[in-house]
């Protein structure tokens, strides 16, 4: 099982990287696992900010753009302390066939 | 990232709002016993929370801190004479005692005078480890002071700074938990760059800052809450086989720890609201075994780490954003990151160059501000909870904030939890 201990080093936003943090934000129940699920939501929402503002190809932008905005919504529902509903919101992203687009 | 809501709950702290109420259930430092040094001196003024005050030591050494304006005329009692066992403004001549009572109308008829049914704002004061503290919140809420080490042991072991700085409180506090800065904005240039003369030098220093934090630049962190706050452990590498662990408190409202090392001396920082766009910062160092010894007075003469000077009258430190913080860019080029004197100076030209307030909506963190984002998550729950009607726990247990910040090597297979248990515990 996945430890909630654990801070994934954001650095990109691969499928990869966004199923980690699903599965972190599956098994996160406490105060620090909200908080280090918090930060990895807000270096996607970093990331994928700046390649909206500094642009890439057009095609990958509407995914980039989505993404942008789950990031934002995971984090606020991670905030509240709702860590499943922010996993079933990214993981909802994962399968829906945009992260080919925007890898 | 906060979004505008969060970023005005947690910034603004003027009477009514829900941080200012928050801050409102503590005692905090309102001002250095030394500006009131005997009975009838002058009296200071003092801006706390958005409110102008007046503190005023009187003829029996009691303290008061009033409203700054007589309820007459609205004139500034900061011109007042302190004569008698109170403050007389010198407008027209009324008096007021420490608890805000008009004790005399002198400019009124005696059939017309009415001076015990006028009362000003007053707050109750104490006088504890160096400071006056000010509790601003309602009466039947008062809290209990805070069990702090540095509060605790004797003058000769403590030095307390004071300064004025245009920032909201939190932007500081903010600077004060995030330990990835000083890699940077307190490094010189040839720990930055890891230069092998520098490797070298610091090999076989006792002083483990020196030998091992400035190697490793991305740690690792760790936030624990706790009923005081936050415990942040940071980890950085130290040898093969073990971490350099760094353990630093964030004590509510807004005080902290920089990690201390057995045998050297403890520094800490509180910050308090001045308004949302000011706050002061209290910076204190202290030795729980010894007074402070003759390095420790060189740093502070020699602004060489956490204070900086300041006018004495204002608490403006010399060197401040109008005169670019003394920065000396030849410094910079050849010596040090920052070529700014003082570390107290390097945070508050990083923090004062934000803009009074930060908008945390523009902002871009990423997992190396983890302590910043537990911080404001944790004050935000206590704000919300006492908005709810759960008062704040640590306000009424002044014993939980008997504990201490450490560094130390551990193996790498011993958690901080277990390995540094012995050192977070304050001892006097």
């Amino acid at each position: 099982m996945a430890n909630p201990s654990y801070i994934v080093a954001v650095s990109d936003f691969s499928v990869e990287t966004l199923r980690q943090v699903v599965e972190l934000l599956e098994v996160s129940t406490e105060f620090e696992h909200f908080v280090y699920r918090e930060a990895e939501l807000d270096a996607i929402w970093s990331i994928t900010g700046f390649v909206l503002q500094y642009g890439r190809g057009s095609a990958q932008n509407a995914g980039v753009e989505r993404l942008h905005r789950v990031a934002h919504e995971a984090h606020d529902l991670v905030a509240e302390g709702r860590a499943q509903d922010a996993a079933k919101l990214l993981a909802a992203f994962c399968e829906g066939g945009e992260t080919d687009a925007i890898s | 990232m906060l979004s505008r809501e969060e970023n005005a709950l947690l910034t603004e702290t003027d009477a009514g709002t829900p941080m200012g109420t928050y801050f409102r259930r503590y005692w905090f430092p309102a001002l250095l016993v030394s500006e009131l040094p005997t009975p009838d001196c002058p009296p200071v003024r003092v801006r706390l929370l958005g409110e102008d005050l007046i503190a005023f030591r009187d003829s029996s050494g009691r303290v008061g801190l009033l409203d700054e304006f007589c309820a007459h005329r609205r004139a500034s009692l900061f011109w007042g004479r302190n004569e008698d066992c109170g403050l007389r403004c010198i407008y027209h001549g009324w008096k007021y005692d420490a608890e805000g009572v008009c004790v005399d109308m002198p400019n009124e008829p005696p059939e017309y005078a009415f001076e015990n049914k006028v009362r000003i704002t007053a707050y109750p004061t104490r006088e504890y480890g160096g400071l006056i503290w000010a509790y601003m919140g309602p009466g039947d809420h008062v809290p209990e002071l805070p069990k702090l080490e540095w509060a605790r042991v004797p003058e000769t072991h403590r030095y307390i700074s004071k300064r004025f700085q245009e920032t909201n409180y939190l932007q500081a506090v903010e600077g004060g938990i995030d330990s990835s800065h000083s890699n940077f904005l307190h490094a010189t240039i040839e720990a930055f760059r890891q230069t092998p003369a520098y490797v070298e030098k610091v090999k076989n220093s006792t002083n483990l800052r020196a030998k091992y934090h400035l190697l490793d630049k991305a740690p690792h962190f760790t936030v624990k809450k706790t009923d005081y706050g936050l415990l942040i452990a940071v980890r950085r590498n130290a040898e093969s086989d073990s971490y350099y662990w760094r353990l630093t408190q964030f004590l509510l409202p807004a005080y902290s720890m920089i990690p201390y090392q057995k045998g050297l001396s403890i520094h800490g920082h509180c910050w308090i609201p001045r308004d949302d766009h000011t706050c002061w910062v209290w910076t204190i160092s202290w030795n729980p075994e010894a007074p402070l010894s003759t390095e420790d007075w060189n740093s502070i003469h020699n602004e060489t780490f956490v204070h900086a000077k300041v006018d004495p009258m204002t608490f403006r430190p010399i060197r401040n954003a109008a005169n670019n913080y003394l920065i000396d860019r030849e410094k910079q080029r050849t010596t040090s990151m920052s070529g700014i004197q003082s570390f107290a100076s390097q945070d508050q030209a990083m923090q004062e160059g934000m803009g009074p307030s930060v908008d945390r909506t523009r902002e871009r963190l990423g997992t190396s501000d983890t302590a910043i984002i537990a911080m404001r998550r944790l004050l935000l729950q206590e704000v919300r909870a006492l908005q709810q009607g759960h008062e704040p726990v640590a306000a009424h247990h002044g014993d939980l904030y008997w504990v201490r910040s450490a560094s130390t090597i551990l193996k790498r297979d011993v958690g901080f939890e277990e390995g540094c248990r012995d050192l977070t515990e304050a001892e006097v």
